[in-house]
Parts: C-alpha cells; sequence; structure tokens
C-alpha cells in the first residue's frame, strides 16, 4: 500500500513538473511578460540557472524595458552555452535595434567562446599533468622514455599549448561588466566629482579593469577608458540571476 | 590729578555693575488634576527697560505629557517689567513635573527664567468629563518608509466647552515629511461636538524616531473670552508616540513592484473609442482607487507588440488627497480585428498584512476596422561585397525562448578559474610530483656515487677520534689517547684507501700522508696496539699531540 502510494505521488509530481516548467513559455507567448519572469524566476531560485533558462529571461527582461538586467541574462547564458541560439539572438538584436554598446572581440576571445572558460581550464591542466608526468615518470622510474610516452609527451604539450590563447581569451571576456543605470558618467578620475569624459547607457557591456576608490576602470566599445561608479556595473562572472540593482527602492 | 583718578575708578565700577532681575512665576491651580488645563504667569522686573519678549516658545522644552504654549506678554512701553503668560494641559500622570530653565529674550537683555516645578495630583477633585480635549488617531504597527501615513487630531467637545478651531499644528519627528491640507481645513465631528484636524506622515527613512505633535485648540466655554483665564480660549495640545519604521521586505518582492504601498483597487479601464481604425490612437484610461501613497507610484510602463503601438504616458492630475490616480495611455491598433487592449498588472505593498498584492486592470475588447499596412521587408546590402556571394543571414528580433524541463542549473556562475579547491588541489599534486622527482634524483646519485657517503662518514669519524682524543688527552690517559687517535687515522685512510679501517697499518697510513713522521706514527699504533701485547711508556705519544693533531687535520681535508 505505502508503495502504491509512493508510486502514485511520484506520477502526480512528473504530471505536475513539465505544467510548471511550461508556465513561463506560455505566460511569454501570450505577452504576459511579468508573468514569464515571475515563473522563470522561480524556476531558477528552485533548480538553479541554466543557459537556456538564463536567455529566456533575457528574452523577458528586455520585453519589460530592463536592458541592463536582459543583458547580465544573456551574457551569463553565453557563459554556459557559448552557442545558446536565443542569448545569441537577443545580444545582437540588443546591438542592433537596442543601440546598446558591446566590445568587438579580439581572436583569442572569439577563440574562447568555442569551448568556454572551465573547459579550456579543464583542457589546459590535462595537458600540462600530461607533460609533467610523461617527463618525470620515466625518470622516477629509471627507465629510458618509450615510445607511447613520447606520444603522450607531444600530444599533452601540444594541448597544452592551444589552451594558452583560450585561457587568455577566457580571462578577457571574464572581465566584462553590463551597465546597470541609465545615463552613467564616465570619469576621468575615480571621485564624485571626477570630470564626465564619456557616457554610457543602461545595457553597454565594458571591458573592466582595476578598482579603486569605489569605482572600476571601464573601456567602452569604441576603446575610450574612464571610471564607473562600481555599483552602476554587474561583472557578467559570478553571478546568476541579475543583481537586485534595478528594483526600485522604497521611494 | 587724584580726584580725576577716582572718578574714573568709580566709573569702571559702575559700568561693571550688572542690572539686577527679579523673576517669579505663579501657576493658577497650584496644584494641577491630571489632564487638567492651567495657566502660567511670568513676571519679570528688571533695572532697565524691557520692551516686547522676543520667540519666548522656542526654547521651551515641556517635560513628557504637558501641553504648554506661550500665550501673550503684557508690557507698557518703557516699562521696566514683563509679564509672561503660558496657557498649558497638565500630564495625565500624577507627580511632579519641571520644567526646565529657559531664557526670554528682550531687546536690551536676556533673562534666564528658573525651573518651574508643576504639581499634578488627582486629590485636586477635577474632573476631565465635560471638558474639550484632543485625541490623536495614528495606527499603532509598524510603518513602511515612503508609506502615506494618514492620522488625524480629534478635538472632542462638550456641552460646556465647544471646540471651535485649531491653528499652530506642529510636528516635530525627524525622518517624516508632515503634510496637512492648510491650517484652516477641519472637519466637524459626526455629534457635532468637536473637530477633527486630518495631516500626512511619509516615513523616509528606517528606524526609530519620536514623534511630536503640537498644536493649540480654540475652546468656547460660554465665560466671557480671555486668553488669561484658566478655562479660556485658545488650549494647547502635544503628543509624542514612538514610531518603528522599516523598509518594504525585499524577500518576496515582485519585479513589477512600482512603490506602491496601500491598499489600491483597479476600476475597469475606459477606453476612449471602442472602434477605431487602424492607426488611430484611442485613449486607455486606467484610475487606481484606495489608501495609500498613491503619487508615489512609479507609472507602469505598457510596451509596444505586434498589435499595438504606445504613445509616452502622460497622466492626469488629481487633486492632492483625492484618493485615485490616472494614468492615460495613448494605443494605435496595428491590426484590424476584435483586439483586446494590453493587461497592465502590478504589485502593491499591505502594510497591514506585510505582504504582498497584485493590482491588475483587465484588457477591453476593441473592434478595430481598416487593413493592415503592407508588410516591408527592410533588406540590408553590403555594397562592397562581391556579387553572387552568398550573404550571410542576419538574426534579427528575439526567439522564441525553449526552457528545458527538471534541467538542474548552477546557483552561481563562478569560472573554474576562481575555485580554491582546484588550484589548491593541483599546487599540491605538483609539489608532491615535483618532491617525489628529486628525492628519486638525491637517491640516484648517491646510489651512483657510493664515495660520497663513505667519505662523509670517515669525516665523521675522525672528528670523533679527534674529541675522543682531547677527552683523553685531559684525563691524562695515553692509552686510550692513542688509540683514539690511530681509529682517526685509520678511518680516514681506509675511506681514501678503499680498505678495511681495522686492517690498516702505520705503513698503510704513510701511503695516504707521505710527509707524515714514520717514527711517530710507528709510536703511537704502539701505544695503542701494543698495550695488548705489554708495552712499556706510552706517554711519549701524548707529548707529541700537536703533530697527530695535524695530521688528522690533514687526513680530513683530503676527504
Amino acid at each position: 500500500m505505502n508503495r502504491l502510494l509512493r508510486l502514485t505521488i511520484l506520477l502526480l509530481a512528473g504530471a505536475v513538473v513539465p505544467l510548471l516548467a511550461g508556465d513561463g513559455e506560455a505566460a511569454y507567448a501570450r505577452g504576459d511578460y511579468v508573468g514569464a519572469l515571475e515563473a522563470w524566476t522561480a524556476q531558477a531560485r528552485r533548480d538553479g540557472v541554466t543557459a537556456d533558462l538564463l536567455a529566456a529571461l533575457g528574452n523577458a527582461e528586455w520585453k519589460l524595458g530592463h536592458k541592463g538586467r536582459a543583458m547580465v541574462c544573456w551574457e551569463r547564458a553565453l557563459l554556459l552555452d557559448p552557442r545558446d541560439p536565443v542569448a545569441l539572438a537577443g545580444v545582437r538584436h540588443a546591438q542592433g535595434s537596442g543601440g546598446t554598446d558591446r566590445p568587438t572581440q579580439t581572436w583569442s576571445e572569439n577563440y574562447a567562446g568555442l569551448l568556454g572558460a572551465d573547459f579550456w581550464l579543464i583542457l589546459a591542466a590535462l595537458g600540462f599533468w600530461g607533460t609533467l608526468l610523461t617527463l618525470l615518470l620515466p625518470r622516477l622510474r629509471r627507465q629510458a622514455p618509450g615510445e607511447w610516452n613520447q606520444r603522450i609527451l607531444v600530444t599533452s604539450a601540444t594541448l597544452f599549448a592551444f589552451c594558452i590563447p583560450g585561457l587568455y581569451g577566457a580571462y578577457t571576456l571574464a572581465n566584462r561588466a553590463v551597465v546597470r543605470r541609465p545615463d552613467v558618467a564616465v570619469k576621468l578620475t575615480p571621485t564624485v566629482l571626477g570630470e564626465t569624459v564619456n557616457g554610457t547607457a543602461e545595457g553597454d557591456v565594458l571591458r573592466t579593469g582595476r578598482s579603486f576608490h569605489g569605482h572600476t576602470y571601464v573601456t567602452s566599445a569604441d576603446g575610450k577608458g574612464g571610471w564607473v561608479k562600481s555599483t552602476e556595473l554587474e561583472p557578467i562572472w559570478g553571478g546568476g540571476l541579475p543583481a537586485n540593482l534595478d528594483q526600485k527602492q522604497a521611494p | 590729578m587724584r580726584a580725576l583718578l577716582l572718578f574714573l575708578l568709580f566709573a569702571c565700577g559702575a559700568l561693571g555693575l550688572r542690572a539686577e532681575n527679579h523673576v517669579s512665576w505663579e501657576i493658577t491651580p497650584t496644584v494641577c488634576g491630571p489632564g487638567q488645563p492651567f495657566r502660567l504667569q511670568v513676571r519679570i522686573e528688571s533695572d532697565d527697560v524691557l520692551g516686547p519678549a522676543n520667540q519666548v516658545g522656542k526654547e521651551i522644552r515641556p517635560p513628557r505629557g504637558m501641553a504648554l504654549r506661550f500665550s501673550g506678554q503684557v508690557f507698557r512701553a518703557n516699562a521696566t517689567e514683563a509679564v509672561l503668560n503660558f496657557s498649558g494641559v497638565a500630564p495625565e500622570e500624577e507627580g511632579a513635573y519641571v520644567l526646565p530653565a529657559f531664557n526670554a529674550r528682550f531687546p536690551a537683555q536676556m533673562v534666564k527664567v528658573p525651573d518651574i516645578t508643576l504639581t499634578v495630583s488627582a486629590k485636586t477633585g477635577y474632573r476631565k468629563e465635560g471638558r474639550a480635549r484632543a485625541e490623536l488617531a495614528l495606527p499603532v504597527r509598524t510603518f513602511y518608509v515612503g508609506e502615506k501615513i494618514a492620522g488625524s487630531v480629534v478635538m472632542r467637545g462638550s456641552e460646556q466647552e465647544t471646540v471651535t478651531g485649531t491653528f499652530g499644528l506642529e510636528c516635530e519627528a525627524e525622518g517624516f515629511n508632515f503634510q496637512t491640507e492648510g491650517s484652516s481645513y477641519t472637519q466637524p465631528l459626526p455629534d457635532g461636538h468637536g473637530l477633527t484636524k486630518p495631516f500626512e506622515l511619509t516615513p523616509i527613512r528606517a528606524g526609530q524616531s519620536e514623534l511630536n505633535l503640537s498644536g493649540i485648540m480654540l475652546v468656547n466655554t460660554g465665560d466671557r473670552i480671555s486668553s488669561l483665564n484658566a478655562a479660556g480660549r485658545d488650549r494647547p495640545f502635544n503628543f509624542r508616540r514612538r514610531l518603528t519604521v522599516e523598509h518594504v521586505p525585499e524577500t518576496g518582492r515582485p519585479a513589477d513592484w512600482c512603490g506602491s504601498i496601500g491598499k489600491l483597487e483597479a476600476t475597469p479601464p475606459d477606453v476612449s473609442n471602442r472602434f477605431p481604425e487602424v492607426g488611430e490612437p484611442i485613449q486607455l484610461k486606467l484610475t487606481l482607487v484606495g489608501e495609500g501613497n498613491l503619487e508615489r507610484i512609479v507609472p507602469p510602463e505598457i510596451p509596444g507588440s505586434d498589435v499595438w503601438d504606445v504613445a509616452p504616458l502622460s497622466e492626469k492630475r488629481q487633486r492632492r488627497g483625492e484618493d485615485r490616480r490616472t494614468f492615460v495611455y495613448t494605443l494605435l491598433p496595428r491590426v484590424p480585428g476584435e483586439l483586446k487592449t494590453p493587461a497592465v498588472r502590478f504589485s502593491t505593498f499591505d502594510p497591514e498584512k506585510k505582504a504582498f498584492e497584485s493590482v491588475e486592470f483587465i484588457p477591453v475588447n476593441v473592434k478595430v476596422s481598416g487593413n493592415a499596412p503592407a508588410k516591408v521587408e527592410l533588406v540590408s546590402i553590403d555594397p562592397s561585397a562581391k556579387v553572387g556571394a552568398p550573404t550571410a543571414k542576419a538574426v534579427t528580433g528575439l526567439l522564441a525562448p525553449q526552457v528545458s524541463a527538471g534541467a538542474k542549473g548552477v546557483a552561481k556562475i563562478e569560472p573554474l578559474a576562481a575555485s580554491k579547491p582546484f588550484w589548491l588541489s593541483n599546487t599540491a599534486l605538483l609539489a608532491g610530483v615535483l618532491l617525489s622527482a628529486a628525492v628519486v634524483g638525491v637517491v640516484g646519485y648517491l646510489a651512483a656515487h657510493p664515495e660520497v657517503l663513505v667519505r662523509r662518514r670517515a669525516r665523521q669519524a675522525v672528528r670523533r677520534a679527534r674529541r675522543d682524543s682531547a677527552a683523553a688527552l685531559r684525563q691524562q690517559d695515553a692509552a686510550a689517547y692513542a688509540r683514539a687517535v690511530t681509529d682517526g687515522l685509520r678511518a680516514g685512510a681506509a675511506a681514501l684507501l678503499g680498505a678495511e679501517p681495522r686492517a690498516l697499518t702505520q705503513g698503510d697510513i704513510l701511503r695516504v700522508l707521505p710527509s707524515a713522521d714514520a717514527d711517530l706514527l710507528a709510536e703511537v699504533f704502539l701505544a695503542a696496539d701494543g698495550e695488548r701485547y705489554g708495552a712499556k711508556d706510552v706517554r711519549r705519544s701524548v707529548e707529541d699531540d700537536a703533530r697527530l693533531q695535524a695530521m688528522l687535520n690533514t687526513l680530513e681535508a683530503q676527504l
């Protein structure tokens, strides 16, 4: 009896979960973007974020006019899956008709985008350890390196060499942030009263440098540098759902 | 000259003298009942002309529960005395209440009025029934930043004392905005015996703060109207209350919350034209009603869609305190047919339930006539592209999202490069591998070069023999001295010759140390080994200690 009850519960749970998962898509399809956003946010809080969930969240945020949050969602989706079609379309749409700026990717960043930062690091670690062990093991065993040993050495050394640009590209890709506030001033100095040398808008993607005095040095898509308040940026790495900066504070 | 100096001395003394002020006060009645109105009269007599006092009430800080207002001054021109009149209401609790000292500022001088004590006792026989009184009507709960708190001062009168008006309502509270509808705006109570003075409070920061509200109500006692009468027509009131203010909780705050706090309702939307043509603008009026901070709500946005174009929002301004707010949207239908206006939804925070509630304006059916505009495909061609070259398909617009059900994701997207365990484990492994490689290398080198260890041991044996010989020398034990020296010479020479130490003789030592004194070596070997065979007089070796130690040093240097 107890077993039958458990089976029934499992069947019911199996029937309910897909329905819940489709709530956001159904709401999005009928134009209820707030409902879609709430459904997907609840799913993200429950199960964690995935590339397609973040891409969908980005779409809903964009439809609601939250450009900064949308760009954060799409960029993070591309970190998890560099070929996610919804996120790629969203970023291109934002750059095209949305008017947001995004730095042109260098060849190393495009190269890094082939696999993703974690995969590059794992491959580089494998290459490094393969090279090191094939160099050391024959010496430790006091034997002459065999033919297979030479093959593994060449393969792992080549793998490690190929990973270096990928690691560099992933590093530069990680040093980017999305502007979360409308009409943010890029200042000459990292001070409150610093002279404004440039402007940037919500949703723009900037390359980030060092931080100092509550400001972060940024480089815009057209290569102009300056300081922006750190609270007006959200790094692409290191988060799940977009931070609550856009949440209106109590008036 | 002396008389002149005396005159100047007296003149300076006269200037140094200050005018004497005498301050007295009187409270009527002397002992008050709880909540009883009283009159305070402060009389100041001075040597100088006083004139009118300035801002007497500003410095007075009456004790908690007591209301006190400056009601006027009786003075005559060029008079040296002044009478300051105050009217007040005694606190509700019994006890002695001290009104702290304050300054009365006159045009020529400032006079300090000392502490004044008011005694409140329930034994006076004073009864509050039938007398006009003021009450503060303010909800007792936690308030939220940005909320509009509707409060009022209810001034209740009676047949004997009717409340005819109020003025001078003031609020001292940090972290609040205080607003009234004007000094003269009051509402009569339903029973006709009193007035209500409404006000609005808006907290502007979180925390604890004290609300201090004071004012004056005009009371008609039916007697002769006089401000100096204890039962006179202006009667102050004062309320103090501690308020707690918090921010609207972030937990569970919906994405469409736009700063609204209160109990709000959406009225049915109003459409200016339910039968428009394609492209004809219509106005959609959405009106919110209810109690809340209506004027602080950020208007919800309606994004344009394939069906509707939405013009920027305009707003119909309401009179303050009307408890309603109207948003006017201009919609342009893009296609013909039976359409529905966009649904507008946002959340509001109910401060009493401490929960968010959804407010939704339902869509309205609209029948749109006319023809849809022709669909124009925008073609973008790169003029520099080669003829016949395939053009890349540009991705425009957003793709319909597909979210896989049940897929487990990550709570936080962090690169593996930021993982401490990853780098720690790799560093530990690298250190272990390098250490083991170093150990194996050293062991292998020593195995290939055994003389390193042999000579090292021989050096240690020579040093040990030198220490033993020194000890034997101190004890004047010639035999032990000779044994220690020969042991050292044998150990050192054996490492160089690759022989067993105990098998070496003085001749073998000479092969290693050709410059050594052969006689001395023979004597010391005889002294060491010959004792067992009955050799005599072994003391000579001890006398040649310096030469023997030099031999040991030379031997050690060769190792």
